[in-house]
C-alpha cells in the first residue's frame, strides 16, 4: 500500500511540474512579442543565429511540435540563455539556489523550534495571559512584511549599532580561509536569518497551538495521563507527535509563500541567492532568467511538498493506508 | 407552486428565524471582542484617510520639491523622498491603492471560490473532481510566483495585478464552501425544497448559499490582507503598476536610502505592516464569531 501511495504522489508531482512548464510555454506564446525574445533576448544578433535559436526550440515547426521541443529542452535542463550576460539560465540559477537554501533552511529550523515551543506553551495554558501574549506576538510577526523588517534591521543593527554588516554574504577581499570564513558568513547571515525566522515562526506557533488543542481532546492523551506520565511527556511525547502531522502538511502548502519571503529578504540584504538574480533580471527585462526562475521555483516547491508528504507517509501509518 | 419556505416546518438553522438567531449569536460574540472592534475602527479611519486624501491633504503626491530627502519635520511629518515628494501625502494615496487592491482581490477570490465550491459540492461527480483538483494544484503551485511572472510578461497594470491575485486566492474559499455545501446538502430544509420541486439553481442560491456564507465571509479580512501584502510584494519586486502610488513601490525605491535617510523606506513599510496587522486582528475576530470550529481551536486558514 505504501508503494501505491508513493507512486500516486510521484505521478501527481510530475503532472504538476509538467503543468508549470506548460504554463510557461503558453505564457511565452500568449505574451506580446516574439517567443525568441523570451528564450534568448532582444539582443542584436544575426539572422542566422536567430534562425538557429528558432530551430533549436522548434519555433519553425507546428505548435504541438514546438511544445514537445520546449518540454524536451526544459527536461534536459536547457532553460535558455540570459540576454544580458549570455550565460545558461540553468547555470545562473544553479549557482544561486544553494545560497538561498543556506539562508532558508536554518531559518525554517530556528522558526520551527521557536514556534513549537511557543505554540505548545500557549496551548497548555490556553486562555491565560501567557496564551494571549504569545498570540499577540505571533499575530505581529505574521503581519510583519519580511522586506520591511529587513530594512528596519539594517537601519538599527547595521547602520546605527554596527553590530552586523549591512549586506552581502562575505566580507569583500575575504576574511581568510577555513573557520574564519565560516564565521564571516554566519556574521553576514545573522540579520536575514533573524528576519526570516521571526516571520516564519508565526505560522509554526499558531499551527502548533491549534493542533495541540485539537489533540488534547482525544482519548489517547487521557490514557497517557492515566498511565501516570508527566505533563511534559504527555504533551511533548504524545500530543506533539500527532500534532506535527497537520503542522507540516499546512507548512507544505505555505512553502511558496515562505520562498517568496526569502527572495525579498535576500534583495534587501544583497544576499547572493535567487532573490538577487530575479530582482536584477526583472530590472533588466532579462526574460529567459525570469522564466527560468519561475520553472525552477515552481518545481522546487512541488518537490519539497512531495518530500514532506513522503516523509510523513513513512512516519505515520495512517497516511499509508488512507 | 408553494414556496419552499412555506413547507419547511420547524426552524432548523437555515430558515429566516434560524438565520436571525445565528446573526444574533455572531453579534454577541463580536461585541465581546474589543480588540478586533478597535482594529476595525482604525481600518475604517485609514480607509477614509485614503479615500479623502485629495480633499484633506494640501500637497500633490507627485509634486517634486527642492526638499530632497528632507528628514522628518513640521513641513514633512514623515520626511520627503529623493525627488522631494512628501512621504506622508504619498502614503495616504498608497493606502488608498492598498484598500482598492485588498477589497477587489477579496471580492474576486470570494466570488470565484464560492462559485466553484457551490458547484463542486452540489453537483458532485466529474465536475467536483475537476474543480477540486484544480484547487489542489493551485494550492501547491506558488500562486505568488505565477502572478509575478504574468505581471512581468504582460506589464503589471493595477487591474492585471488585482485580477491575478484574486484568481490565485480562490482555492481555499472553494474548499471551505464545498465542505459547507456537502453538509448542508443532507439537511431537511434542502430536501424539502427539492421535494416541492425547487430548481437546482434556486436551491443552491436561496437555500444553500446563505447558510454556507458565514465561514467564508470570516475569511474576507484575511483575503484582503493577502491581496495587500502580495500587491506590495509585486511592486517591491518591480512588476507593479508604475503609474500608481504603491506602498511596496515606495519602500522599494527607498531601499537604497536605508542607511542615509531611514525615513524613506521605513514609513511606507510601516503602513503595509499596520494594514496587514489590523486586517489579521479583524480576521481573527471574524473567524471566532462566524466559524464555530475556529472558535474552539483558534486554527486559521492560510493563503
Amino acid at each position: 500500500m505504501t508503494y501505491r501511495y508513493v507512486a500516486g504522489r510521484l505521478v501527481q508531482s510530475l503532472v504538476l511540474i509538467a503543468l508549470v512548464v506548460s504554463t510557461a510555454f503558453v505564457l511565452i506564446h500568449v505574451a506580446p512579442g516574439d517567443p525568441v525574445t523570451y528564450l534568448y533576448g532582444g539582443q542584436a544578433v544575426s539572422a542566422e543565429v536567430l534562425a538557429q535559436i528558432r530551430h533549436a526550440w522548434g519555433l519553425d515547426q507546428p505548435l504541438w511540435q514546438q511544445y514537445a521541443a520546449y518540454m524536451g529542452n526544459v527536461a534536459r535542463g536547457n532553460l535558455g540563455y540570459s540576454q544580458i550576460n549570455f550565460l545558461p539560465v540553468a547555470a545562473i540559477l544553479g549557482a544561486s539556489l544553494p545560497n538561498t537554501l543556506l539562508l532558508m533552511i536554518p531559518s525554517v529550523l530556528l522558526a520551527a523550534v521557536l514556534g513549537i515551543v511557543l505554540g505548545m506553551t500557549a496551548a497548555r495554558r490556553s486562555g491565560t495571559g501567557a496564551d494571549y501574549a504569545i498570540g499577540a506576538v505571533s499575530l505581529v510577526s505574521y503581519a510583519t512584511p519580511p522586506f520591511w523588517l529587513s530594512v528596519i534591521f539594517i537601519i538599527v543593527f547595521a547602520s546605527r549599532l554596527h553590530w552586523f554588516p549591512t549586506q552581502g554574504m562575505a566580507t569583500l577581499g575575504g576574511a581568510g580561509g577555513g573557520l574564519a570564513r565560516v564565521a564571516d558568513v554566519v556574521w553576514h547571515m545573522a540579520l536575514p536569518l533573524g528576519v526570516l525566522a521571526w516571520w516564519y515562526s508565526a505560522s509554526f506557533t499558531r499551527l502548533t497551538r491549534a493542533s495541540i488543542i485539537e489533540e488534547s481532546r482525544k482519548y489517547y492523551l487521557m490514557t497517557a495521563r492515566m498511565k501516570g506520565l508527566s505533563e511534559f511527556k504527555v504533551f511533548y511525547r504524545h500530543a506533539l507527535r500527532n500534532a506535527m502531522r497537520s503542522v507540516v502538511t499546512v507548512l507544505g502548502v505555505q512553502l511558496g509563500t515562505m520562498f517568496a519571503g526569502a527572495v525579498m529578504t535576500e534583495i534587501v540584504f544583497a544576499w547572493p541567492g535567487t532573490g538577487r538574480i530575479i530582482y536584477t533580471a526583472i530590472l533588466q527585462h532579462d526574460y529567459p532568467v525570469v522564466l527560468g526562475f519561475f520553472l525552477v521555483v515552481g518545481s522546487a516547491v512541488i518537490l519539497a511538498n512531495l518530500a514532506v508528504d513522503l516523509t510523513y507517509a513513512v512516519i505515520d501509518p495512517r497516511i499509508r493506508y488512507a | 407552486m408553494r414556496s419552499a419556505a412555506a413547507v419547511r416546518g420547524p426552524a432548523p438553522s437555515g430558515t429566516e428565524d434560524g438565520r436571525f438567531r445565528r446573526l444574533h449569536v455572531v453579534w454577541k460574540v463580536l461585541r465581546r471582542q474589543r480588540v478586533p472592534l478597535v482594529a476595525f475602527a482604525l481600518l475604517v479611519a485609514l480607509g477614509a484617510l485614503g479615500a479623502l486624501a485629495p480633499a484633506i491633504l494640501p500637497r500633490d503626491p507627485n509634486a517634486m520639491t527642492s526638499d530632497t530627502l528632507s528628514p522628518v519635520s513640521a513641513a514633512h511629518p514623515f520626511g520627503a523622498d529623493y525627488l522631494g515628494r512628501d512621504i506622508m501625502t504619498r502614503m495616504a494615496y498608497g493606502i488608498k491603492v492598498s484598500f482598492i487592491v485588498g477589497l477587489a482581490v477579496a471580492a474576486i477570490a470570494m466570488s470565484a471560490g464560492l462559485a466553484c465550491g457551490l458547484v463542486a459540492g452540489y453537483y458532485g461527480g466529474w465536475i467536483e473532481h475537476l474543480l477540486m483538483r484544480a484547487a489542489d494544484a493551485l494550492l501547491i503551485l506558488p500562486g505568488f510566483f505565477l502572478a509575478l511572472i504574468i505581471a512581468f510578461l504582460f506589464g503589471g497594470r493595477l487591474f492585471t495585478v488585482i485580477l491575478l491575485l484574486g484568481l490565485t486566492g480562490w482555492p481555499q474559499i472553494a474548499r471551505i464552501a464545498r465542505a459547507e455545501v456537502l453538509s448542508l446538502k443532507a439537511t431537511e430544509f434542502v430536501e424539502s425544497a427539492r421535494a416541492v420541486g425547487a430548481s437546482n439553481p434556486r436551491i443552491v442560491l436561496r437555500e444553500i448559499l446563505p447558510n454556507a456564507l458565514p465561514p467564508v465571509l470570516a475569511l474576507m479580512a484575511l483575503l484582503m490582507s493577502y491581496g495587500i501584502l502580495s500587491e506590495a510584494s509585486l511592486s517591491f519586486l518591480g512588476v507593479g503598476d508604475p503609474n500608481v502610488i504603491s506602498l511596496g513601490g515606495m519602500l522599494s525605491n527607498g531601499l537604497q536610502y536605508a542607511t542615509t535617510a531611514w525615513w524613506v523606506p521605513t514609513f511606507p513599510g510601516a503602513a503595509i505592516f499596520l494594514l496587514v496587522l489590523l486586517l489579521n486582528v479583524v480576521g481573527d475576530g471574524l473567524s471566532v464569531a462566524l466559524n464555530p470550529h475556529a472558535r474552539q481551536t483558534g486554527g486559521r486558514v492560510t493563503f
